[in-house]
Order: structure tokens, then C-alpha cells, then sequence
């Protein structure tokens, strides 16, 4: 895994933009601290910083065709790079190294744009061509892998993480109340945004194109739920997803490193290092979190799993106080808002798992919104069914819903079934299943003193997004949590970012497109959607333990509020102090002490989803104004050690 | 009534005014999440000494303070003349 960096500036000479890609690079040091490299040229800049996993020895970057017309600075894994190296191979390409990067590199030369398509992995990267003077920046279809970019006038900045545009003082950090109002709402950034006005993130599916001072972006992979046939029967069903999965973890356990687990103590996590272990020859280590707080503990089925497989197993026990001591450094990480502090735990346990020599993992993200995990999910079938339905069956779907929460109990069931019947018709086009969440959202954006439009953005991609009208209210559930909560969160601020903040690399065998299209094919076509991945848990129902078989959706949450209630940090200053506030001008401020007081005061009983929710974004922005927007407690950027500096206009190698 | 605009004043963090009148919907103005909404009915059952029947709470009359309180004052005088 790495660390991409480059510039296009068409009115600067190659000597002066060598200090400003390595100054990028030296930001996102964190993502490859195995090395860094560099390729400069009369206009243009690429650089990246890099973590090695295939061929350590030859995989330095930016790396270059023989003619030296094409570079390519690569951040990512292509999963099926040995069956597309064997494919050019045929056509006549001939290979020096044993790595991804030489694949990727032949491939974009050989096929362009369309060898995009045929990628299994997760990836962003970026080609310039010497001889068009074109840069190409692509990005994998789910959004694993991040890419931002920035333009100014006739000059471009692209990077893997945000903070590398530290290094551009022209770039300034503004905070977009706008987008922060989409994103209050819906909890996460859409494809597009970052929340800072300047600096765009490339969508994930698309590629994007500079040529003569010209920007494209296409798409090369919408998201379709029709692209593979039903099968037969349940029977089939259950062998096709070991099989898809299977082999989605083989391939993802190519690497020259080890590979280890992030063992939540769910299902789905417990399946990948089931077939994990299948494939391994070394015993496997697994790596979870555990809470001194019972109520997010699942220690004890992370336990029986580990046992049970014979793994290596690291726990890192979660206090209180670790979430308030870690939370300024993962925000900084995360670079956007958060809506809860469940990343924070997951920043640490990263620590650790470099600290225990493993920088490759495989986690079982992509289950729930592939296999219809979520209860969002059976929330958007009753409310969709609701009037076809008995008052009787009503209430007792809704007692199921979410057990987890208190107010879901027996007792409030009259009470829940009188809200549920205000959300059983479509109030907000196209986002029916997201409506309960978006509402809640809308407390959240209060925070704003001109709280804006702030279903705007969303309502303009879905209405932008082809043949999204004919989906069902599942699919177009599915959809939104593939644009939103997945990439926006817990791919990026829960996975990736917490993962590479330390040189550690995260692979999600869920987010193969082959087991996605099979979801697709199979989801409530055996069954009615009210056992939430019941076709998964069936199909390795005789190789896991029941206990983990049978186990509710345990939803992975960690201390909120209650955190910084208990041990109140210095920082916390950023949310009370009227002069802290007053450095946000967008903050309504007024609200937003009231707020922080009062979930800073009252007993966490009394404190709701929301209003925790609301707390986290106070928090995430303040932290994220005081270290971009004022560039305070900005931790010391360190370049990898160089291992390739080029300047094509002195054709010198270090 | 006094006291059903201070428990929702307080527990949501709002304030009635001229920019937030009594009539606005909690829900749609994101002001009242399920957890807030039963947190107000049973507020309103235990101060007023009143029980709400499920079609009473599915009947859409919960959705604004001005509602509220008006279905709270019918309940109350049903129970006088009860």
C-alpha cells in the first residue's frame, strides 16, 4: 500500500517542484514509510511514498515504461494482477518485475482507460503521458483507495490524503458550510465532497482526465443490481457464495507479507478468517478491539472464534480514557467530520498490528451492505409493506428491529408504531429508506448557523444517477449506504485512514465485484429479508461455531460522549469556550454550547443518538479547523527514506 | 401547558419563536428522533396522568407542540367529564 503525490503546473521548470512533491510526500509518510520517489519534469510532478508487499525489491516508484513516456505513481492492490500479467503476456508485453505496479502500468498502456474494468482490487493511481501531456487519475470501484485533488488557476494538486496539500501554501483549508450541512445530514461526505471548499476527492468508479488545461471525469463502473442471472435454488445459492468467497480470499491473500484478521467477533469477519486459516500454511493472527464497557464488548465471541480456529490473537482493551487520549490524532487522520468515535479504537488497534509485525489485513467490511446485514434494511421492507400489514404484525417487526436500543423495548412499542406510521410514506424523493436517518440528521445540522440545503447534494446525485428510479426501495437502500456510510465511513474514516495511519494495509474480500454481483442475484429472491444475512450465515453453517452462526447484527460501536463526559480533555476547550467557537464562523455557536454542556454534563441515559451524533461532528470539526484551517498541533511531516528521485530534465538518478 | 413547551425547549435544545413557531413539525424540522419522541410521551403520560392509545399516537397529533397540546388538554377534559 501507498502514498500518491503529484503537481501539473505548466509554468513551472522541473527543479523548482521537486521540494514541493517531496513536501507532500513527507505528509502522508505514514502510508509508506518502506520509501519515498519521485519523477519531475519541465510542468509536472508524481511521487509516491510506499509500503511493500509484492516484490519489496523492484516495486519502487514512480515506475516507467522503457520508453520512459508513461509514469505511473500507484497506490493499491490489483487482486487478479497474475491473470492479467499472463493476459498481456500473450499480447506481447514483456515484464522485468514481479509486482502489481508493472501490471497496472501495462495494462493503462495496452487497454487504457477500459483495463479499469477488469481491475479485481483497490486502487487509486495516477499515469501522466509524457507525449500528450495528459495526467490520468483512477480510482477503484468501491472506493477503497482515496484520491483528492485541487486546481488553481493552471496548476493541479493530486494526493492520497489531504493533509499532503499542507504543503502548498497557496492551498488554504476553508471549511465548506455547504457541504457540512450534507454531510450532518447524512452523516457522511458523498463521493465528491471532503468538506473543504478547495479540495475535491475523486468519485469512486471513475477516472479523471487533464489535458491542455481540460478536465473529464467518466464513470467506468455504476452500480447495478441486475448483472447476474438468479440461480436455480437456495442450494446453489449457498455453494456459490463459498465459492465467490473463497476465492475472493485467496486472491487477497497474495501479498509477500503476512496477511492477517480483523476479528470483530461477527459473522462476517469470522467467514474471511475461517477461509483465511483455509488457505494459510502459517497459523493466522487475528487482531479486535475489546471495551472495558460491557455494553460494546464482544471479547468473548472474538475468543470462541479465535479458539476455535487456532489463531494468534492480539487484543487491545479500549478505556475511556484511550478514546480521549487518541481522538485529536485519528480526526486528524480521518481529515473529515465523524459522527461517532467508533474510528478511534480502530486507529489504535492498527498500532498495535504493525507493532506486532503485520502490515496486510483482511475485515469482513462489505457483508451487510452486500447480504442486506444492516437492520436498515428490514426497516425500508416494513415500512415498505406497512399498510398491507396487521397492527399486530407491525408491532411485532418493530420490537425486532433494533433490539440494541432501549426505546425499541415492549413498553414503547404503541408509541414506536405512531412514528412508524408518519415515516410509511416517501416524504423525501428517491431516499424513502434513508428518511429516519436524514431526519435525525437534520438535528444535527443546527450546528450550522445557515443550515442551507442539505439534502440538495444528495437529492442531485441520485436524480444524476442513471436508472436509479427503476431500483426498489432495498436496492436503492443499498445504493445510498454504497455512497455514503461505506466509503464515507467505514472504508475511509474507520478503515483505510485509521489502518494507514500506521503502515497498515486493510483488504475487504466482501468488496470483490464477484461476490457483490451474486448479492445482488440472490437477496430476498429465497427468503423475505427479516433474518438479516441469512443466506451467508446458511452457507458456512456447518464450519463456524452456532454461536457465531446464530448471532445478531451486534452493531461495532464505542464509547461516545460519555468518553469526554468522563475525563473531560483539555481540548474539549475547543467546543465550550466562547472564544474557541467564535474562530468557526460558520458555527451557531449558541446552539453548540448549549449542546456540548449538556452532553457534557447530563447522564448518558438522557443523552440520545443524536445529540451524541451531533457532539462527535462539534468535536470532528472544531479538531479539524484547529490542525488545517489554523494548522495548530500539526504532528512533524517525515519524508521515507528516498529511494528514486528522477529529473527527467537532467536525466540524474539518485 | 407551560410545562410541555419547557420539557421540549430543554430536552431538544430549541426555542419557540418567531423563526420556530409552536406549529412547526418536530420530526420534519429534525428537532424529535424516535428516542426523543418516546422520551415525550412518556414525559406526557406520567405528568398529566394520561395514557395515549396507539391510535392516538398513529393519528399524526404529536407531531407539533400546538398539536400536542392540544391533544393533551382533550384528553384532560374527557377525564373531568369521564
Amino acid at each position: 500500500m501507498c502514498g500518491i503525490a503529484g503537481i501539473i503546473d505548466p509554468s513551472r521548470v522541473a527543479d523548482t517542484l521537486v521540494n514541493d512533491v517531496q513536501n507532500m510526500l513527507a505528509q502522508i509518510g505514514h502510508r509508506g514509510p518502506d520509501g519515498a520517489g519521485c519523477v519531475v519534469d519541465n510542468g509536472f510532478a508524481l511521487g509516491s511514498v510506499r509500503l511493500a508487499i509484492l516484490d519489496p525489491a523492484a516495486g519502487q516508484q514512480p515506475f516507467s515504461d522503457p520508453s520512459n513516456r508513461y509514469w505511473l505513481s500507484y497506490n493499491g492492490e490489483i487482486y487478479n494482477y497474475l491473470e492479467l500479467k499472463s493476459e498481456l503476456e500473450a499480447m506481447g508485453c514483456r515484464f522485468q518485475t514481479n509486482c502489481d505496479t508493472e501490471v497496472v502500468l501495462n495494462a493503462w498502456i495496452t487497454w487504457g482507460p477500459d483495463c479499469l474494468r477488469r481491475f479485481n482490487g483497490c486502487f487509486s493511481f495516477a499515469v501522466y503521458d509524457c507525449k500528450t501531456e495528459s495526467l490520468y487519475l483512477a480510482r477503484d470501484r468501491f472506493g477503497k483507495r482515496p484520491l483528492f485533488y485541487v486546481r488553481q488557476g493552471n496548476a493541479f494538486y493530486f494526493a492520497s490524503e489531504m493533509k499532503a496539500f499542507l504543503a502548498i501554501p497557496s492551498i488554504s483549508f476553508e471549511q465548506d458550510a455547504g457541504q457540512l450541512a450534507s454531510i450532518l445530514c447524512v452523516w457522511t461526505p458523498l463521493p465528491d465532497q471532503t468538506g473543504f471548499k478547495e479540495i475535491k476527492s475523486l468519485p469512486m468508479g471513475q477516472w479523471l482526465t487533464l489535458k491542455n488545461g481540460d478536465l473529464t471525469t467518466e464513470s467506468y463502473a455504476e452500480l447495478r443490481f441486475d448483472e447476474e442471472p438468479q440461480p436455480n435454488d437456495e442450494h446453489a445459492a449457498q455453494e456459490l457464495i463459498r465459492e465467490r468467497m473463497n476465492r475472493s480470499v485467496e486472491l487477497r491473500l497474495r501479498s509477500d507479507v503476512e496477511v492477517g484478521v480483523y476479528l470483530s467477533g461477527g459473522i462476517d469477519s469470522s467467514i474471511v478468517a475461517l477461509l483465511a486459516k483455509d488457505f494459510s500454511a502459517k497459523p493466522l493472527s487475528t487482531f479486535s478491539v475489546e471495551f472495558d464497557d460491557a455494553e460494546f464488548d464482544e471479547s468473548s465471541d472474538q475468543q470462541l472464534i479465535s479458539e476455535y480456529l487456532g489463531t494468534r490473537h492480539c487484543a487491545e482493551r479500549i478505556s475511556y480514557q484511550d478514546i480521549c487520549d487518541q481522538t485529536p490524532a485519528a480526526v486528524y487522520h480521518a481529515e473529515v467530520p465523524a459522527f461517532r468515535s467508533a474510528f478511534v479504537p480502530m486507529y489504535i488497534l492498527s498500532d498495535r498490528t504493525r507493532r506486532e509485525g503485520v502490515k496486510v489485513v483482511l475485515s469482513g467490511e462489505g457483508a451487510d451492505e452486500a447480504f442486506l446485514g444492516y437492520d436498515l434494511f428490514k426497516e425500508t421492507l416494513l415500512r415498505t409493506s406497512w399498510d398491507q400489514l396487521s397492527g399486530e404484525v407491525r408491532r411485532s417487526r418493530i420490537q425486532e428491529l433494533y433490539p440494541h436500543l432501549a426505546h425499541y423495548g415492549p413498553e414503547d412499542t404503541a408509541a414506536m408504531t405512531g412514528l412508524y406510521q408518519q415515516f410509511s410514506k416517501e416524504r423525501m424523493p428517491g431516499l424513502f429508506s434513508h428518511e429516519l436517518r436524514f431526519q435525525n440528521g437534520q438535528f444535527s445540522t443546527r450546528l450550522l448557523k445557515d443550515k442551507n440545503t442539505p439534502l440538495a447534494a444528495i437529492t442531485d446525485l441520485i436524480s444524476s444517477t442513471p436508472d436509479y428510479d427503476a431500483l426498489s426501495p432495498v436496492e436503492k437502500a443499498q445504493w445510498l449506504e454504497y455512497k455514503t456510510l461505506l466509503p464515507g465511513y467505514l472504508l475511509s474514516t474507520q478503515g483505510e485512514r485509521m489502518s494507514l495511519a500506521h503502515g497498515v494495509e486493510n483488504r475487504c474480500p466482501f468488496l470483490d465485484p464477484g461476490v457483490f454481483s451474486l448479492a445482488t442475484a440472490i437477496n430476498l429472491k429465497f427468503d423475505d429479508g427479516l433474518r438479516e444475512k441469512r443466506l451467508l450465515r446458511e452457507a458456512f453453517r456447518n464450519r463456524l461455531p452456532d454461536r457465531i452462526i446464530e448471532k445478531r447484527k451486534f452493531p461495532y460501536r464505542a464509547p461516545d460522549a460519555a468518553a469526554f463526559a468522563k475525563h473531560q480533555p483539555d481540548y474539549l476547550d475547543l467546543v465550550l469556550s466562547d472564544a474557541e467557537l467564535a474562530k468557526l464562523p460558520f458555527l451557531n455557536a449558541a446552539f453548540a454550547k448549549r449542546l456540548a454542556n449538556k452532553v457534557l454534563t447530563k447522564p448518558a441515559s438522557d443523552i440520545s443518538t443524536k445529540e451524541n451524533q451531533t457532539f462527535l461532528y462539534l468535536l470532528s470539526i472544531s479538531l479539524l479547523h484547529r490542525s488545517f484551517v489554523r494548522r495548530e498541533t500539526l504532528p512533524r511531516a517525515t519524508l521515507p527514506p528516498l529511494e528514486k528521485v528522477i529529473n527527467l530534465q537532467r536525466e540524474t538518478a539518485a | 401547558m407551560q410545562q410541555i413547551r419547557d420539557f421540549i425547549e430543554d430536552q431538544f435544545l430549541i426555542e419557540f419563536d418567531e423563526s420556530f413557531p409552536e406549529t412547526s413539525d418536530l420530526f420534519k424540522e429534525g428537532v424529535m428522533d424516535s428516542f426523543g419522541y418516546i422520551q415525550l410521551i412518556r414525559f406526557l403520560e406520567k405528568e398529566f396522568d394520561i395514557k395515549f392509545s396507539e391510535q392516538e399516537m398513529t393519528a399524526n397529533v404529536m407531531v407539533s407542540l400546538s398539536l400536542i397540546e392540544k391533544t393533551v388538554s382533550r384528553k384532560l377534559s374527557e377525564s373531568i367529564t369521564d
